[in-house]
């Protein structure tokens, strides 16, 4: 919804000079979505990147126009599934690292296949 | 300066949508089915090795979908749409004018815009893939025909690397030699036939005819077809697609409706629907009519159709109005006693919302109401925008018996909060 942003203060009770001094309404495409048509929303449904505030439930902003460099968080194609994990290169190799110690990460060697899906750039997190 | 158009083509585009949300499905057979999952409408190339045509009755290679496991889908029409905006809307970025020719493909100008055409159509290419996960193929060239050409041979020769320039003559003609001349944009097989017996039956054949011939012979549109293959361009590049000058919904049923209570049902959400797409491009409808019919290819069965219609006394775009009005024409057409397997809504007599005439000057009471049905209307609108099916009139029915089977439906991953792709 996008909601209503105010310039100057407004004294309550007072009928309503307020109006004047709307501006604009903040809308959180603007702040969250950068290409509209590359991004796309993904729910997370494991565990394993608690660390990295992602929770189960929580809906993943994708955009897949963002190159995947190391250090990005990334949704991946791995084995027929899409799956999310802190992108890193360590020792000269890729890492799909999970952000829970109770996870292990996944090198990739050369016979996994791996497609880089979108890169994650923001998490919906409602309490 | 040589004009250069591209048509941009996405590959087995519905299957390519389903494919972006379900990596296990990226190397296997897809398939998705027509309306009412009848037919086979999009195939993915392990589908088509197999050697099923598009159009296929699903249940004529029932063997083949079972022995080499071709996962099939329904049609998934808000996922398509969706996905289809996104790749025109990254389109919009390359060319400073785009015609959306259809779903899946699109014409650019580009014109002036690039040096080097081949490098430019690549970079469309991957950056159409890489944002929305739906491969492409470019044609290009200086006419909409030869472009066309140019998209079916990048399609069916991958050495071209999915993008193909026809703005070399020589090029051209090597490719013309090959290929059928029943393969041209705008030549039916009907006309391919008559081509054919006259001993023209490759491109190049028919781009070297004398046009006045193939305009004496066949019509303008062979003759336009002939400059165009020569790179004179005769159509051009339709920037804005004109507004529907009618709208019809009309649908087949997954089992034969008997009762009245089910078609008025059916019709009222067809009417409903078709009111949603009138007000979408701002018109209202003068004239109306519905039809039902049974099935004409069932010969045991006894047949009956008939339609209906109706001039509105005002203009419209109201729902309420057109389905009272529909309900109407049910009565005066519908007949016991029959099995009923089509019926469907026409709405015409199509004119821009803005020029909506007063109809009495003195009932002001006509235009209050008019300006209280926009407003609930647009509201309705916004709420299926939201909320998809949130609200309709309560006469389109609750149990939807009479819906079309769409047993095999993928998620909106796109439109719907309840349905996004889940990552582990």
């Amino acid at each position: 919804m996008p909601l209503p942003l105010f310039t100057g203060k407004v004294a309550a009770g007072f009928p309503s000079p307020a109006d004047d001094y709307i501006e604009k309404t903040l809308d959180l495409n603007e702040l969250l979505v950068r290409k509209p048509a590359a991004t796309f929303f993904a729910r997370a449904e494991g565990e394993s990147m608690l660390e990295a505030g992602i929770h189960p439930n929580d809906i993943l902003i994708v955009d897949r126009s963002l190159e995947p460099v190391p250090g990005k968080i990334v949704i991946c194609a791995l084995n027929g599934a899409l799956t999310v994990k802190r992108l890193l290169r360590r020792n000269g190799c890729w890492v799909l690292a999970a952000e829970n110690s109770a996870y292990a990460d996944i090198d990739l060697h050369e016979d996994l296949e791996l497609v880089i899906w979108g890169v994650v750039t923001a998490v919906i997190h409602l309490l | 300066m040589a004009p250069l158009i591209a048509l941009v083509d996405c590959n087995n585009f519905y299957v390519s949508c389903e494919r972006v949300f379900r990596p296990d499905l990226w190397d296997k057979p897809v398939a998705v089915l027509s309306n009412n999952d009848g037919c086979i409408v999009s195939r993915s190339q392990e589908v088509k090795d197999l050697g099923i045509k598009t159009g296929t009755p699903v249940y004529q290679v029932r063997h083949l979908v079972n022995k080499h496991h071709i996962q099939l889908f329904s049609s998934n029409y808000a996922l398509y749409a969706d996905m289809s905006a996104r790749v025109m809307s990254l389109l919009e970025e390359f060319a400073p004018a785009v015609e959306v020719y259809s779903i899946d493909e699109a014409f650019l100008d580009l014109t002036g815009v690039c040096r080097d055409p081949v490098a430019y159509g690549q970079q469309i290419r991957a950056t159409v893939q890489r944002c929305t996960g739906i491969p492409v193929c470019l044609g290009l060239g200086p006419t909409k025909t030869l472009v066309k050409l140019a998209n079916y041979a990048a399609k069916k020769w991958p050495q071209t690397g999915g993008v193909l320039d026809l703005s070399d003559p020589v090029r051209r003609e090597r490719l013309m030699r090959i290929v059928p001349a029943g393969e041209v944009w705008g030549i039916g097989p009907r006309i391919a036939a008559r081509l054919n017996r006259l001993g023209i039956t490759t491109v190049w054949n028919l781009a070297s005819q004398p046009v006045e011939r193939m305009q004496a012979q066949f019509n303008v549109t062979v003759a336009r077809t002939v400059l165009e293959l020569n790179g004179i361009p005769c159509l051009e590049l339709e920037e804005m697609a004109p507004d529907k000058q009618q709208i019809v919904c009309s649908r087949s049923f997954s089992r034969r409706l008997t009762e009245y209570r089910e078609l008025s049902e059916a019709l009222a959400e067809f009417a409903s629907r078709a009111a949603e797409k009138l007000r979408s491009q701002q018109s209202v409808a003068g004239h109306l009519s519905v039809f039902i019919r049974t099935n004409p290819f069932n010969p045991q069965e006894p047949q009956y159709q008939r339609s209906a219609g109706v001039k509105l006394k005002a203009a419209t775009q109201d729902t309420r109005v057109l389905v009272g009005e529909t309900h109407r024409l049910l009565k005066e057409i519908f007949r016991t006693g029959y099995r009923y397997q089509k019926c469907g809504v026409q709405l015409s007599q199509i004119q821009p919302a803005s020029m909506q005439e007063q109809l009495d000057l003195f009932d002001l009471s006509m235009t209050i109401r008019q300006s209280d049905s926009q407003a609930l209307m647009q509201a309705m609108d916004r709420i299926n925008r939201r909320f998809p099916k949130g609200i309709a009139v309560a006469s389109t029915g609750f149990d939807k018996a009479w819906q079309s089977k769409v047993e095999r439906l993928s998620s909106r991953y796109t439109t719907d909060w309840r349905e996004l792709v889940g990552v582990k």
